[in-house]
């Protein structure tokens, strides 16, 4: 045992690695947009948008290329980086890329510098790199809040690549998929209208991504028959039906890439170090820590007459009484035991302890937000959760009393 | 051409059509030959016209694989008989007699075609234009001889040609005043995106008219220039200027007042301003300067209407005539013309559309390329005569069809231009999100206008019913209500409480009805 441990954590620990890097999990996945490459190597001017839903990948990918692309032109290529959620006010933008493009070529920023003279600059360094043949190249994140406003800035950058003498490429990222009909009709016209969109990845490249990053690599400091049995027990987990199972409970509600790698990190992290081999059972709990009911885990602590107050709320509800307060939630109480002569009757006092518990665990809230003045058997309540969920509480409460769930399901 | 790799049989028999094809036409180069036939064949079968079929070359050249001589030329005839006949296509045949056709994998000229193509390309003479340019040169040369002022209102809708006229404009003026022996007027242009302060453009215009002009803090641009105008001055002090205003309305202020001053700058008894204004809007005269009316100093207005079909056809072969060699199968420039003029008129959009077809073609030939070598490596073996065979094809690669710009590769690029992603995306959204779309499609049916979050839920709770599958918690469908919010299909409100937010559907429910009409569970609830 002693001799694997190391080992089951190197591989844990490589694992992590593994799926927090999302370069290595974009480069199984991607076709890059060459589009790109074609701009720098052949100095025309393009625009492109990238689209699609949070987390599916594009600035990963975007990355990916920048850095391939500099690699192999690392003189021609500068990149700046504007983002719709800091920089979406045109001056602002505008000073922005001012700093970047003097930081890029070293050059000394002036922050007195008027919005005038930043926009003159930018045109400046266009025109400069267009005839030094340098790309730039804009990548704006959140594309759709810069197209607030006047759109200024999307409109002096688009309409630089009209002209022969910038070599400019502009890369927008955005998760709305009507970014550019948000353009007004003018920008739109010189954004050359390419979109690409990152769709979730399907069963079968889930499949071989999922073995992909769970693989360890057979020739590396790890020992080799350890990593062989690995592999063999991922590929037995991968091919059993209950794991494809909890993979498609896990796409349907959120078939991004994102998701996936964190639910797999999630079940890395269950990893039993001293067999130091993944098992089915780490999966499962995975799946069920990410999708957590906080209202569920809420009601497993609660007393059982805390208990009873909700349900008597649920009750009065379902009465049609549409505000209700302590008083009469405890006369609701009062007639259930009257009716069906629980052992559970707690005096006034205790009963306002219980509910001011609930009050503080935000199961129930009070619907004014004025009346401070007023104590808090007056003051109108609402529950906070849902019957379902109430049912689903009791129903998985131990020792819940059976008259609790009669009462809720009728 | 892999088809026609991996099938030995068919390319013997191909060779031999071909050569007959060749020493049947008495001998000249083969592929002028089958041109001249090909038009002549066009105007023999004239009067038969089929509707607009767009066949894939690849499958006529399969269809009939041991027909005789005359096989490939049926083939060809096919073709171009399927397509409609227009006048302009007998141009195009003409100036295709000429020239032979691209080699997409050469890299300088497919950077050459990229250039030609490039909206960035200012072409040495603007066609489709001469009417509105004549209309704009003669009102300028009237003004400078006699040394008026003026203004003028160019306007219409993005991609018309209006800036880059008014470039050429402003060059003829300058050229034509030399050789007239007038004095060369001043040439003012500024794009009004670049003003922080709409009052600034005056400063400019100070600036450009007087450089060593330093002004006293009393009087603003504005006043100095009202105030030099209003005098009368030397004339050789004061020269003509011309001024051409880019994207006028980024003038418009809530008083109006900049724009009014500018044009009013023109009406001054000793003005020497000629104001060429560009903008989208065609109106913009009359809402926001009426006063000029009333003193009869209305600007001339100069419409660039969208361009139609025939002359983007046009302008494309013109940027396309300098290039040495064939790029486009006509019909695709017809398909890509007709497509675009019934959009928007837009020429920026039909050259991006030509851009991305040539980039269509170029994957197809590379994905075809690797697919050829990988398949040569797999047969190991390659017969003689198909080595020769392939040989000959490549060395006559010019000849086919196949390696234009065809009308395929430009549907494609069309689609991807004008197609809206949302279809696709429904079509690959987790399966709770559809269902959540479907529910809210349902709702909507019913005429009212929205709804709340907690409503949202009941709904969807009730199909999740219907069909067994378990629903998600309550946080997870305020996080997928996000997901969706964020993507630009359900638009959700503010509140305090997350219930009660209101929701309304962004996407059209006829684009969310087609694109989930391929599941059975789907269709039958949004029936």
């Amino acid at each position: 045992m002693g001799k694997e441990n190391p080992a089951a954590e190197k591989a844990s620990n490589l694992l992590r690695s593994r799926l927090c890097d999302p370069n290595f999990v974009v480069k199984h996945l991607s076709d890059s947009p060459d589009s790109n490459y074609s701009s720098v190597t052949e100095a025309c001017n393009n625009s492109i948008l990238l689209l699609g839903p949070r987390g599916s990948g594009k600035i990963a990918v975007l990355e990916l290329i920048l850095t391939d692309l500099l690699l192999e032109y690392p003189d021609t290529i500068s990149v700046i980086k504007l983002n719709g959620l800091l920089h979406s006010d045109d001056c602002c933008a505008f000073k922005e890329i001012a700093r970047q493009l003097c930081m890029e070529h070293q050059l000394l920023f002036s922050k007195m510098a008027s919005f005038d003279d930043n926009s003159q600059f930018m045109i400046e360094m266009l025109r400069e790199c267009g005839l030094a043949h340098k790309t730039i190249i804009f990548v704006l994140d959140e594309f759709d809040l810069f197209a607030q406003g006047k759109q200024r800035l999307l409109y002096s950058l688009l309409d630089a690549m009209q002209s022969v003498t910038s070599q400019a490429v502009v890369i927008g990222v955005s998760c709305r998929l009507d970014a550019d009909q948000l353009l007004e009709k003018r920008v739109r016209s010189r954004f050359s209208h390419r979109k690409l969109l990152f769709l979730p990845p399907s069963k079968e490249d889930m499949q071989r991504l999922l073995e992909h990053i769970l693989s360890l690599p057979v020739d590396s400091s790890l020992p080799h028959a350890y990593a062989v049995e690995f592999n063999k027990k991922i590929k037995n987990i991968l091919a059993d039906g209950r794991f494809k199972e909890i993979v498609n409970t896990l796409v349907n509600l959120d078939s991004t890439v994102n998701h996936l790698l964190r639910f797999l990190f999630l079940a890395v992290s269950y990893m039993d170090l001293e067999s130091g081999f993944l098992s089915f059972e780490n999966f499962k709990t995975a799946l069920s820590n990410s999708h957590r009911q906080p209202k569920l885990e809420c009601i497993k602590d609660c007393s059982i007459l805390e208990l009873y107050i909700l349900v008597c709320m649920k009750r009065l509800e379902v009465k049609e009484q549409n505000s209700y307060n302590f008083n009469s939630v405890m006369k609701e109480y009062k007639s259930i035991h009257d009716s069906f002569q629980t052992s559970d009757y707690y005096s006034r006092n205790v009963c306002l302890r219980a509910f001011e518990h609930l009050l503080q665990r935000e199961l129930i809230c009070f619907t004014d937000n004025r009346g401070y003045s007023q104590s808090v058997e007056f003051r109108p309540v609402k529950l906070l959760i849902s019957s379902i969920e109430l049912h689903q509480g009791l129903k998985s409460y131990c020792s819940c009393p059976v008259i609790l769930l009669k009462l809720v399901e009728r | 051409m892999p088809a026609i790799a991996s099938h030995n049989s068919i390319m013997a028999v191909k060779l031999e059509n071909a050569g007959e094809v060749a020493r049947s036409n008495g001998g000249s180069t083969p592929q002028k030959r089958r041109l001249r036939s090909d038009a002549a064949a066009v105007e023999n079968m004239s009067p038969i016209s089929t509707p607009m079929k767009l066949k894939s070359p690849r499958r006529c050249a399969n269809s009939s694989p041991n027909s005789g001589a005359n096989g490939i030329e049926m083939e060809i005839n096919e073709k171009l008989m399927s397509a409609r006949k227009s006048p302009v296509k007998k141009k195009l045949c003409d100036s295709f007699k000429s020239k032979p056709n691209w080699n997409p994998q050469d890299v300088e000229q497919m950077s050459a075609v990229r250039e030609a193509l490039h909206v960035s390309t200012a072409p040495s003479t603007i066609v489709c234009r001469e009417d509105e340019q004549k209309k704009v040169l003669e009102f300028c040369k009237k003004n400078l001889e006699e040394e008026k002022a003026g203004s003028l209102y160019v306007c219409g809708c993005p991609g018309t040609g209006k800036s880059l006229s008014m470039e050429k404009v402003q060059h003829y003026l300058v050229d034509w005043a030399k050789e007239a022996g007038l004095q060369q007027p001043e040439v003012f242009s500024i794009n009004c995106t670049s003003l922080t302060n709409t009052s600034e453009i005056f400063s400019k215009i100070l600036l450009k008219l007087q450089p060593r002009k330093k002004l006293n803090g009393s009087t603003s641009p504005l006043q100095y220039l009202q105030n030099l105008y209003s005098q009368k001055l030397h004339s050789s002090v004061m020269k003509m200027m011309l001024i051409i205003a880019d994207e006028l309305d980024y003038l418009i202020t809530r008083d109006r007042a900049v724009l009014h001053d500018l044009f009013m700058l023109t009406t001054f008894p000793f003005s020497r301003f000629i104001l060429i204004g560009i903008a989208n809007a065609i109106d913009l005269a009359d809402r926001f300067l009426p006063r000029l009316q009333s003193m009869n100093c209305k600007p001339l207005v100069v419409t660039f209407r969208a361009y139609s079909k025939d002359q983007i056809i046009r302008i494309l072969q013109e940027r396309l005539m300098e290039l040495p060699y064939i790029v486009f199968q006509p019909q695709a420039l017809e398909l890509c013309a007709r497509k675009v003029a019934a959009a928007s008129g837009d020429m920026r959009k039909a050259l991006s559309v030509c851009r991305s077809a040539i980039e269509i073609l170029e994957a197809e030939m590379r994905e075809s390329v690797s697919k050829m070598n990988s398949a040569s490596a797999e047969q190991g073996l390659f017969d003689q005569q198909a080595a020769s065979a392939f040989e000959f094809f490549n060395s006559q690669a010019n000849n086919f069809f196949l390696l234009l710009v065809r009308v395929d590769h430009m549907a494609v690029a069309l689609s991807n231009t004008f197609k809206s992603p949302v279809v696709d995306t429904i079509k690959s959204l987790p399966q709770h999100q559809q269902i959540l779309l479907c529910s809210a499609v349902k709702f909507f049916r019913g005429g009212k206008k929205d709804m709340t979050v907690g409503e949202l839920n009941k709904s969807y709770m009730n199909i999740c019913k219907t069909s067994v599958i378990p629903p998600v918690g309550t946080l997870e469908f305020f996080s997928m209500c996000r997901v969706l919010h964020d993507q630009g299909i359900l638009k959700v409100g503010q509140s305090r409480d997350d219930k009660l937010k209101r929701v309304t559907l962004k996407a059209d429910e006829s684009d969310v009805t087609f694109a989930l009409q391929g599941v059975r569970f789907f269709r039958n609830c949004l029936q």
